[in-house]
């Protein structure tokens, strides 16, 4: 007889969280209220580029009420220094606040604390700031044009860095094409917005010396050491904690100045600090993203072989370097992308970002892959479109089969399932091609159908780091997994979970090899208290680094309970099997004991123990990415309908074909492939961060920055192609990102093939669509 | 984004709070839904000292007052998608209320709050102004109704007088026969309108006898177009010549140009808008007959 093992890895667990999420008894940093609390508001640069002649807090000492302000002549010498190593970058620090200049709308210049928010609001109303305006560096040609001032003092130029990777014989590859195909695609800034803002609270313990730093944050271990180090305190007396964060996307998965400051502003004032950023200072001065242009040059043979690829590559970075991925992180990873899934063997990218006057480019769901897909695939298509040739036919043709692929610059990828996910994606879309084409003889309606082949590095790990110089510096999760006396087992994980089931999927992982049930698995994360040392949650490494993280840290416990059942069962610790919280002796599932009774006797009654055996019942365990991490494919397809004459378009349709290895939780990986999708709806058609000629914001509350809304999305059809890795300890992939990286270039692709255009950038909202479709109204 | 600091009155009455918005004048604004206001507020874009709650009036019933439909200024835009005289007799404004906002702001927007605030693209300024509505307006010095296509004088700007307050609109009921059509193109739904378009029709003999037409998008304010008013009297239900309509009204207009849409497009937009609302009106009285 054989005992009955459920598996929970893959299974369609409810997530546990939601629980706690959905009733409003979740907390996040606004709920965090503390006796003696005084309330930040900052006050922040309303010129784009300008000397600081005089800051006036006078007014400040008629209010009737008490009131604490600080400028940068406070906190001199305090920065925010995101500086990778390469010689040919620039470089630059931002003061937490402004010392002397300011480079962007909505930089911190000043702050107000009172001992309620609205006071603190109304105050710093009353600071006054004389600005001398300087000229603007509004976009990416006056950035490169060297005759133009530079933002910081002993640059050369407003380019920050500007780096080259290539690798095979490109000249070889032009020589031999009978067609180059030269185009280029821009994709527009975007602010990123999770549901939640942002905030930070902080407070000093004077009697011990501890800082407690509360932050909606995704990275609690990296605010920790930004802060250690910037403020010299020891990393042992800061605790940093993220409490429930409600969204981040990679927004809040990097350290800002302001956390710094409201610590310091803590320590300073000897009460606790508060501040909660609002909408409007999440939309101008928290991250931007996206803000890409790139001309791309390929070379292909007379029979549809792509030969070569050659590509120049510009991003707008705004003023200053975010940390821990600096200003060269975005355009960096554009260069290393842009092979994507295709067999060639001749490549050079030529990569660079420029200052200007605007807020920083961070981290955003995608991080540069949206931008660099859309360039890509709209590529893709353009030269289909010159060769005569279908859109997947051209893929087919040219994508690759052979695993593991050394692509041109170097790095392998593991097995993925590109051709079948092409494949599958065709039949999918059959009947939606067949309209499409049919519809070429209206003009008033059209249908186009457009996809987007991509592949994602994910799981990055420390060597991914080191080559990239970036200060993140590590790859690590870690994960340390207890049994308690009476069974129930508690996960403390270095990643933080803000939306991705975290709570839910590291217990099924660990119930697997624990052989109990999740709901006896209480996961923590997000305190630097409770939780090992890791770099947080970003970069769709989750599932697969923590994921494996907690599988292997549960299979060293799992071990000690074996031997310790084995040793009560008199049999060996290879024979015993643990499931629905019993410990069996295989083929004979009549000798049993309860796994919580081995956990008595682990930590309470230890006379049980076999001879020698310590108590305890804990184990931990790192797991780092692998060398170039592991590739994730998919095949995103957009059908769109476009009303000719208002330019109205409509999304009919968006399939998704997803691969990302082992598929720990059904439900939540079609939850972040749909979010995803969603928020790539929102770059394709929709969100746009609009500066005016001298740099003023235009897009700064959701009456203006356009978010797409339930009645704009259509159901999103996920499929799934199970592909496990060998790389990582579960076969899992990284997914987080993927969903939000296809859909600009599927839905440029569908509208390109409706109207029978080129489409060379985003947004493509319904003016846009109008422009792209004059042609059809002439005729009309 | 937190509001300025400001005083809240809850009023008991209509002459109470008439009391309290002559006593603050200028700084003194009624509050019903808040879906406009309040937002205001909190970009600190309106800094009002003092709120006077209107929620607890009587003033949302929808009635017929001899020949027009009176809407009391508490009248929630939800209440119009089951009346039946709107149905009946203001075709135009069941199609506009429909483009209105998200259902919160359905349920709690009111029409004396959106007359009042005047946003340039919102629904029931315009239909306000397509039906001649008159949009009656107290303070403690008495009543006095005022043309809706006078009451709109720019963007957020209406003829309304310190203290005063819009207690009512009042729609003409159209003859018998008689019909319209709205139509609307946002980015989303729900969406402040990039243009809009609304077509009021008598008709007779299978002609149009009498026609208005009002436009979001072209100006700062609702506008009536009169020349495609003029231009539509004498044509046929089929085949209205909307087209044409479309091209004359276009030509005629400069429209906005912000980051949503450019001039250009708003005016080959509300060309097209003009035509399919003019199409819409004319098949359905061609339903109806």
């Amino acid at each position: 007889m054989k005992a009955d093992r459920p598996k929970h890895i893959g299974a369609r667990v409810q997530r546990f969280e939601d629980t706690r999420l959905l009733s409003g008894s979740a907390r996040y940093i606004d709920d965090i209220r503390l006796p003696d609390m005084l309330h930040l508001s900052f006050v922040r640069a309303d010129t784009a580029h300008a000397n600081i002649v005089e800051i006036d807090t006078s007014a400040l000492a008629d209010l009737e009420y008490a009131t604490w302000v600080f400028t940068g002549k406070d906190t001199a010498g305090l920065s925010m220094k995101a500086h990778q190593d390469y010689p040919e970058m620039q470089y630059s620090e931002q003061p937490l606040l402004a010392e002397g200049k300011v480079r962007f709308v909505g930089e911190p210049v000043a702050v107000v604390l009172a001992e309620d928010a609205y006071r603190a609001e109304d105050a710093a109303e009353l600071v006054f700031v004389d600005y001398e305006t300087l000229p603007v560096i509004g976009t990416m040609a006056q950035a490169r044009d060297s005759s133009l001032p530079s933002l910081f003092d002993g640059w050369a130029s407003n380019v920050i860095v500007q780096r080259q990777m290539k690798g095979g014989d490109l000249e070889a590859a032009k020589a031999a094409a009978a067609h180059v195909i030269k185009r280029t695609y821009s994709t527009q800034r975007q602010a990123g917005v999770p549901m939640e803002c942002r905030g930070v609270v902080a407070s000093y313990d004077h009697a011990d010396r501890v800082l407690t730093v509360w932050s909606s944050t995704q990275m609690p271990h990296l605010v920790r050491t930004y802060i250690s180090e910037e403020l010299d305190l020891p990393e042992s007396r800061i605790r940093v904690v993220a409490p429930d964060v409600g969204g981040g996307f990679g927004v809040k998965g990097q350290v800002f100045g302001d956390e710094v400051l409201v610590a310091w502003l803590a320590m300073k004032t000897g009460r606790p600090v508060k501040w909660i950023e609002d909408r409007r200072e999440h939309l101008i001065a928290s991250i931007h993203a996206r803000d890409h242009q790139h001309t791309l040059e390929a070379y292909v043979s007379a029979d549809g072989r792509l030969l070569g690829l050659k590509a120049d590559i510009t991003v707008d970075n705004g003023a200053y370097s975010t940390f821990p991925f600096t200003s060269a992180g975005e355009p960096g990873m554009v260069g290393k992308v842009l092979p994507g899934p295709y067999d060639f063997q001749a490549y050079e990218a030529t990569f660079r970002a420029v200052a200007t006057n605007k807020c920083a480019i961070g981290t955003y769901r995608g991080v540069a892959r949206p931008s660099a897909v859309f360039s890509q695939e709209r590529l893709m298509d353009d030269i289909a479109k010159e060769l005569g040739m279908d859109p997947f036919d051209f893929r087919l043709k040219n994508i690759i089969r052979q695993f593991p692929y050394k692509n041109v610059l170097g790095f392998s990828y593991d097995e993925g399932s590109y051709a079948q996910s092409l494949e599958q994606m065709q039949a999918l879309l059959a009947e939606d091609v067949t309209e499409a084409a049919a519809s070429r003889s209206s003009s008033t309606k059209r249908v186009g159908v457009g996809i987007a082949c991509f592949i994602e590095q994910t799981a990055h790990g420390t060597p991914d780091f080191t080559r990239r110089r970036v200060p993140i510096e590590t790859g690590y999760i870690a994960a340390r997994v207890e049994m308690s006396p009476d069974g129930e087992v508690t996960i403390d994980l270095g990643l933080q979970n803000h939306g991705q089931g975290l709570e839910t999927t590291m217990a099924q992982v660990a119930a697997d090899a624990l052989g109990v049930n999740p709901e006896n698995v209480y996961v923590r994360h997000g305190d630097t208290l409770t939780t090992p040392y890791s770099v947080g949650t970003w970069g769709s490494r989750g599932g697969a680094l923590g994921g494996g993280a907690v599988h292997l840290a549960s299979l060293k416990l799992a071990a000690k309970l074996k031997t310790i059942a084995a040793h009560l069962l008199q049999a060996k610790p290879d024979e015993i099997e643990l499931a629905n919280g019993n410990a069996y002796v295989r083929d004979a599932v009549q000798r049993f004991i309860p796994i919580r009774k081995l956990a008595r006797a682990a930590l309470r009654n230890v006379d049980q123990l076999p001879e020698g055996m310590q108590p305890g019942l804990e184990a931990e365990q790192r797991q780092d990415g692998p060398k170039d991490g592991t590739y994730s494919n998919a095949v995103h397809a957009a059908v769109v309908e476009i009303d000719i004459p208002t330019g109205k378009m409509k999304l009919r349709r968006f399939v998704v074909v997803e691969d990302c290895g082992t598929i720990l939780n059904p439900l939540v990986v079609d939850g972040q492939v749909r979010g995803g999708v969603v928020q790539g709806i929102g770059s394709a058609m929709f969100e746009h961060f609009i500066y005016d000629a001298e740099c003023q914001p235009l897009t700064t509350s959701f009456a203006d920055y356009l978010m797409p809304l339930a009645p704009e999305i259509p159901n999103i059809e996920v499929h799934h192609i199970e592909t496990p890795t060998p790389l990582t300890p579960l076969g899992a992939k990284g997914l987080g990102e993927g969903g939000a990286i296809g859909p600009a270039a599927a839905i440029a692709n569908a509208v390109a093939n409706a109207l029978d255009v080129g489409v060379s950038c985003t947004p493509l909202n319904t003016n846009a669509i109008w422009k792209l479709s004059q042609h059809l109204r002439g005729a009309a | 984004m937190r509001p300025a600091s400001f005083e809240y009155h809850r009023a008991t009455s209509l002459e109470h709070a008439l009391e309290l918005l002559g006593e603050f004048g200028e700084n003194g604004r009624p509050i019903a839904g808040g879906q406009s206001l309040v937002p205001m507020m909190n970009f600190r874009l309106a800094r009002p000292g003092h709120l006077v709650d209107i929620n607890r009036l009587p003033l949302d019933a929808i009635e017929i007052a001899g020949p027009v439909l009176r809407i009391g200024a508490l009248t929630r835009h939800i209440a119009y998608f089951d009346n039946p005289w709107i149905a009946r007799h203001f075709p135009a404004f069941l199609d506009a209320v429909h483009y209105i906002g998200h259902p919160t702001i359905r349920r709690n927007g009111s029409i004396g709050g959106s007359i009042s605030h005047a946003d340039p693209t919102a629904e029931l300024p315009a239909i306000s102004v397509l039906y001649d509505a008159d949009i009656v307006a107290r303070s403690v010095t008495g009543e006095r109704r005022i043309k809706a296509q006078e009451f709109f004088l720019s963007a957020y700007v209406t003829a309304l007088e310190p203290g005063e307050m819009v207690v009512a609109v009042e729609f003409p009921i159209p003859p018998a026969a008689s019909t319209g059509s709205f139509i609307e193109l946002g980015e989303r739904s729900g969406d402040f309108a990039t243009a809009s378009i609304g077509i009021s029709l008598e008709h007779g003999g299978g002609k149009i006898v009498r026609a208005a037409m009002v436009c979001c998008g072209a100006d700062l304010f609702p506008m009536r177009a009169p020349e495609v008013e003029d231009f539509l009297v004498g044509k046929p239900l089929v085949n209205p010549s909307g087209a044409e309509a479309g091209c004359i009204f276009a030509a005629s207009i400069d429209p906005v140009d912000d980051h949503i849409a450019s001039a250009d497009y708003r005016r080959g937009l509300i060309a097209e808008l003009t035509h399919r609302a003019i199409e819409a009106a004319c098949t359905r009285a061609l339903d109806k007959s």
